[in-house]
């Protein structure tokens, strides 16, 4: 699966929520999506489920996949097992496999008791687990789960660990975000952290889930004008400017570029403002090479 | 899609959203199928022959099937969809939702014009005015369907606007010599003037307003993504 220029805006006179990703999903991965309340990782994540059609650029070769919102509803007129049959359906199973598989996915989340209730009466941690066994039911190949952990007991959460397991053993791809930095740390392949709309793909593994607050982004920047460059080295989070006419430093993937060196905490508010200046636009946002914990390897 | 489609029907069933659209049906027809004999009722809405009576049943199912489309398409919250969409692409999710209120619609055609049969006031060659009846009723389904359509999400997605504009397009539907469906009522001369439009041309621009309305549905549906 890759991702190819995909942005999202929700309306022409809208900022971009997310702008310009392109990445290889590859299979078999654990990918967290990381970043600041309305940095766009649900609008990514939505995209990527198949759910939210791109503003630009496309999603190529999305397996079939099964998608946990942030808040599932309860307003929807049927019983839980009666609804879970229906998605089942839904996702191609047949009528017999659907049921072993409603059972299956009922135990294994413990909510058999509760099989028979209307989806209007469940508490919201029942309602959670209704949204993660429809997402289940059909094995598939890509599973999305935005913060699906929320309001889960502790042996629905372990379930949910030991389904995304399945999942990647399977040779699938699970994408999630959580608002636990341990969710899942130890076998985290990537983590891909959002700023400015932008994907920075960082390694995975447990020391890397604690994000150093030093880390530091490279930006490169087009259409930025000689006579700028002092002004940009003196905004907040710049650590160094280089690639301008005379200035030698980081490396630029095209000439005429200017390679900007960030705080990442800082990283956000900084291209937004930098997204504000006539004519300058954001042609690529990495990792910078000395940036402190980044680099570690995955499993 | 069948399973889309179950699930889409049972989901409309369940949330009782059917109801309003069905009561209007009933009064409506009710009102004007009040046989010809009866002075309670103003001349003007007394159904005199059958052909009248089919017109009426066909009329009055462009607001019931407006109705049961916007039912449909605000029927499912947006995390529900979204489950859908997931498995199946927005747009079939859609598509779905879209042709259950439909097929409300061709079920509900046949049972009041079989009323008008029952209560006609002048039981002559019924065979032939029921069938261009129906062909009527048809063409109001598709109308009402492209304009419950056209003016709720997500091509208008203010709730206020679009139940506004339900309404507008209703009456222009039924009254504007634009209207397919006007055009359909209007076309043996039955009711009011005959229509300048030939045969069969508003049950063909009809089905192009729906086939126009659907897709731009469709398309818009993973828009805002749930």
């Amino acid at each position: 699966m890759r991702l190819d220029a995909v942005g999202k805006r929700y309306g022409l006179r809208q900022p971009w929520i997310v702008r310009n990703v392109s990445q290889e999903v590859a299979a078999g991965r654990l990918i967290r999506l990381e970043g600041p309340n309305g940095s766009g990782k649900s609008t990514l994540l939505k995209m990527m489920a198949g759910v939210s059609t791109p503003s630009a650029g496309k999603v190529i070769g999305r397996p079939h996949t099964g998608y946990v919102p942030e808040r599932f509803p309860a307003a929807l007129g049927f019983g839980v097992r009666e609804y879970l049959q229906h998605m089942a359906r839904i996702h191609g199973l047949a009528a017999a496999d659907a049921g072993t598989a409603v059972g299956e996915w009922l135990e294994r989340l413990g909510a058999t008791d509760y099989a028979r209730a209307p989806l209007r009466t469940l508490s919201k941690g029942m309602c959670q687990k209704v949204a993660i066994a429809q997402a289940l039911l059909s094995r598939p190949g890509l599973l999305v789960l935005d913060e699906a952990w929320t309001g889960l007991d502790q042996a629905a959460r372990g379930a949910l660990d030991a389904a995304v397991a399945d999942r990647l053993s399977a040779g699938g791809t699970v994408l999630f975000v959580d608002h636990d930095p341990a969710r899942l740390a130890d076998r985290v392949d990537e983590r891909w952290q959002l700023a400015g709309g932008m994907v920075i793909v960082v390694a995975g593994g447990a020391g890397a889930a604690r994000a150093p607050a030093q880390a530091t982004v490279i930006v490169e920047l087009a259409g930025v004008e000689a006579a700028s460059l002092p002004a940009l080295a003196q905004l907040d989070g710049v650590l160094a400017v280089s690639g301008g006419p005379g200035i030698v430093g980081e490396p630029v993937t095209e000439p005429g570029l200017i390679a900007v060196t960030i705080r990442q905490a800082e990283s956000d508010a900084l291209l937004r403002e930098l997204l504000t200046w006539d004519g300058v636009h954001v042609a690529g946002l990495r990792p910078a090479q000395a940036g402190p914990g980044q680099h570690r390897t995955g499993r | 899609m069948i399973a889309l489609l179950r699930y889409q029907a049972v989901n409309l069933f369940r949330s009782h959203r059917w109801i309003l659209p069905l009561i209007c049906y009933v009064l409506l027809i009710s009102v004007g199928g009040v046989g010809a004999g009866s002075s309670a009722v103003p001349a003007y809405l007394r159904a005199q022959t059958l052909a009248d009576g089919l017109d009426w049943s066909a009329a009055i199912l462009v607001p019931v099937v407006a109705l049961l489309t916007r039912s449909m398409l605000t029927a499912e919250p947006a995390a529900a969809r979204a489950c859908v969409s997931a498995a199946t692409g927005p747009a079939r999710a859609q598509l779905a939702t879209l042709l259950v209120a439909f097929a409300a619609g061709v079920v509900l055609a046949p049972v009041g014009a079989s009323y008008e049969l029952v209560t006609a006031g002048h039981k002559t060659a019924l065979l032939l005015p029921f069938s261009e009846g129906l062909a009527k009723a048809l063409t109001c389904i598709l109308v009402g369907s492209a304009v419950g359509t056209l003016v709720n999400p997500p091509l208008i997605r203010h709730q206020a606007v679009a139940l506004l504009s339900t309404i507008a397009a209703i009456v222009v539907a039924w009254v504007s010599s634009i209207s397919p469906a006007n055009a359909a009522l209007h076309g043996n001369g039955a009711t009011i003037q005959s229509s300048a439009w030939p045969a069969g041309v508003p049950m063909l621009a009809a089905f192009a307003l729906v086939v126009v309305s659907w897709g731009a549905s469709c398309w818009l549906a993973g828009g805002r993504g749930g």
